[in-house]
């Protein structure tokens, strides 16, 4: 139904998704794919993660997440969208009040011509 | 017994009485707030009942029982209008402030000027309600300030630091010259029409549309546009929110965008304009800006590393989801999608006043355990703050729009609407939510790495932080829960009510 959207769904396919991952993590450890829970050269479930690695440069970051190097693949990936909304915010009030200006003028012209 | 005019007679009681209270101590002080603010939100939720009970616009005229004059057909007095939408925005501003006064006991403890700062949130919270009940657009302006006014002072609050004052600076400045171009609105449709009431204005408006009010059309929705933080018009409040105390910035990104924003663009375009103008076009000028803010708001929160600052930038893009159906209601008037669409931007609206609010709180809370919002001194709070971070994580969750939560039905709504409406509006909207779940993703696996040595001297803050953090998730969870029940039976009859424009100006006018 347009507009119909029931949470009792989703919890029906959270069980299932849970089940689901339990019997995949049971055959994991079986098949001895490398996933261990503990201690030395422990990896995360399926992900097979390495340990750690040391950046040059970044060495006390060592073994954190941070705010700064998490999500890096994807805000290098558009890098230049980023770097083009971030030079329009230049924290004058002349251009807050250009922005608002404009604005203003798309509107007005939109509903002169079609309004 | 009509509690129509206690919404606004108790904060206004308050905010006179607070300081006289405030004489006897500290202690009466806060509970007088948290009194008030609870005696509030005890009316609006009457208000709200009695509203969705009988389906009816309610109507309420200042010194007189009829808005008519004396030996004349047409309204002069000011009239207070309440239909589902009103009551609705005005339980969620209640129910938000309510809470951000309980959690500031705590978190504003250390602060002085504090007989200052319960007055102005009970004056931010009064303009607040007055702007979503009345029915008369000069009124409307004068709840606008009141409202701008406190948010200003609050801003600028600890003005110990020049991050406060800066940020409230710009935003006065800014803030004012938006408002100016509200107030010039009002002044061109009075000045053509000769009637500030809200009801009375629609129907002259749809027997002779001039270009005069098309210009005051364009004035007021920019400048609504600028109070709401939709892009290009949102620099403000990327500054001016991660500078406010965190309970401050609960109710700035929460509400008053909201109240002083988008609801009144609601209101303006269907209420007062709905029969005049061509609805079409100014649904596809809000979507246009409505785009813009949800891919940039969204965007620009990926790269922040001041978790405020996040928030503020996350903000500007839930607005654009709101915009988003609000401007899709308006371009399908009169059809399923837009009913949808419009419901979708209320059920929005109230779900991320919640969402907003628990997320500037758990910011708060971090802030006030560690000093520090720089998300790369905040590695493994998880570790030493839990209950802090699992608020946290079911906010962010719900505001991505994961389901069960919340989020996930309102943005169900308008990602429907959006895409049955125009794919490629659909396809915008799920652009933006890839943005959202970066921005968050990132916190999240700050709070969840490797706890660094900063964190480990963090503690969960008190009971009185906590408590309003915890009501605000269960309040996420439940109405996530029955997303259905609400949508059906609350957002949409409100959708329904505020496209019904003939009926908002019959409330008033009566047979007339």
């Amino acid at each position: 139904m347009f507009g119909y959207w029931d949470a009792l769904y989703f919890v029906y396919v959270f069980i299932i998704g849970l089940i689901i991952a339990y019997l995949l993590m049971k055959w994991a450890e079986r098949a001895s794919s490398g996933t261990r829970r503990e201690g030395e050269g422990a990896k995360i479930f399926l992900s097979g993660e390495d340990q750690d690695r040391v950046i040059p440069d970044f060495e006390h970051f060592r073994g954190y997440f941070t705010g700064r190097h998490v999500m890096w693949g994807l805000i290098r990936g558009i890098n230049r969208m980023f770097i083009a909304f971030r030079r329009e915010h230049t924290g004058l009030l002349g251009d807050y009040v250009s922005y608002l200006l404009i604005t203003i003028a798309l509107v007005l012209g939109a509903l002169i011509i079609w309004g | 017994m009509n509690v129509l005019p206690f919404v606004i007679i108790i904060p206004l009681l308050g905010v006179f009485s607070l300081p006289l209270v405030g004489l006897v101590g500290k202690k009466a002080r806060e509970a007088w707030a948290l009194l008030i603010s609870g005696a509030t939100l005890g009316v609006t939720s009457k208000l709200l009942y009695n509203v969705w009970s009988t389906k009816e616009t309610l109507v309420y005229t200042l010194g007189a029982k009829s808005p008519m004059g004396q030996g004349v057909g047409f309204p002069v007095r000011i009239v207070w209008e309440v239909d589902l939408l009103s009551a609705i925005m005005a339980f969620t501003i209640a129910f938000v402030a309510f809470l951000a006064v309980a959690y500031s006991i705590e978190y504003m403890r250390h602060d002085t000027g504090l007989e200052k700062y319960y007055v102005l949130i009970l004056v931010l919270e009064l303009g607040m309600l007055g702007i979503v009940l009345t029915g008369d657009i000069f009124n409307f302006y004068v709840f606008l300030e009141i409202m701008s006014i406190a948010s200003y002072a609050l801003v600028a609050f600890r003005n110990d630091t020049w991050e406060g004052i800066e940020a409230g600076i710009k935003y006065m400045f800014v803030g004012s010259l938006a408002s100016s171009f509200i107030l010039l609105g009002i002044a061109l449709l009075y000045g053509q029409y000769g009637t500030l009431t809200m009801a009375y204005l629609a129907e002259k408006m749809a027997a002779n549309f001039t270009l005069t009010a098309k210009i005051a059309l364009a004035f007021l929705i920019g400048g609504l546009l600028f109070k709401s933080g939709a892009v290009p018009v949102h620099m403000w409040l990327a500054d001016a929110h991660p500078a406010a105390p965190s309970s401050i910035s609960a109710m700035l990104s929460g509400l008053v965008i909201k109240a002083g924003g988008v609801y009144v663009i609601a209101r303006i375009a269907f209420s007062v304009f709905g029969m005049a103008v061509n609805l079409r076009t100014l649904g596809w000028v809000i979507i246009f800006f409505a785009c813009l803010t949800l891919i940039v708001g969204n965007a620009m929160a990926v790269v922040q590393t001041d978790m405020k600052r996040l928030l503020a930038f996350s903000s500007v893009g839930q607005i654009g989801y709101i915009l988003l159906g609000l401007g899709i209601g308006l371009a399908a008037y009169g059809t399923k999608v837009g009913e949808i669409a419009t419901a979708g931007a209320i059920y929005h609206t109230v779900n991320h006043a919640i969402m907003k609010a628990l997320l500037f709180m758990v910011a708060g809370a971090v802030l006030h355990e560690l000093g520090t919002k720089d998300l790369n001194e905040l590695s493994g709070l998880a570790k030493t703050m839990p209950k802090t971070t699992f608020a946290f994580i079911v906010g962010a969750a719900a505001i991505i729009g994961l389901p069960p939560l919340n989020g996930f039905a309102s943005k169900w709504l308008l990602y429907e609407s959006s895409a049955l409406f125009n794919p490629f509006l659909g396809a915008i909207a799920i652009i933006g939510t890839a943005f959202c779940t970066a921005a968050y993703i990132r916190v999240l696996y700050t709070f969840l790495g490797r706890p660094s040595e900063r964190v480990m001297k963090a503690k969960e803050p008190g009971m009185a932080m906590l408590l309003p953090m915890f009501i605000l998730v269960g309040a996420i969870i439940l109405m996530g829960l029955f997303p259905w029940q609400i949508s059906k039976g609350v957002m949409i009859p409100a959708a329904s009510m505020l496209a019904n424009i003939k009926g908002y100006v019959l409330a008033v006018m009566g047979g007339v």
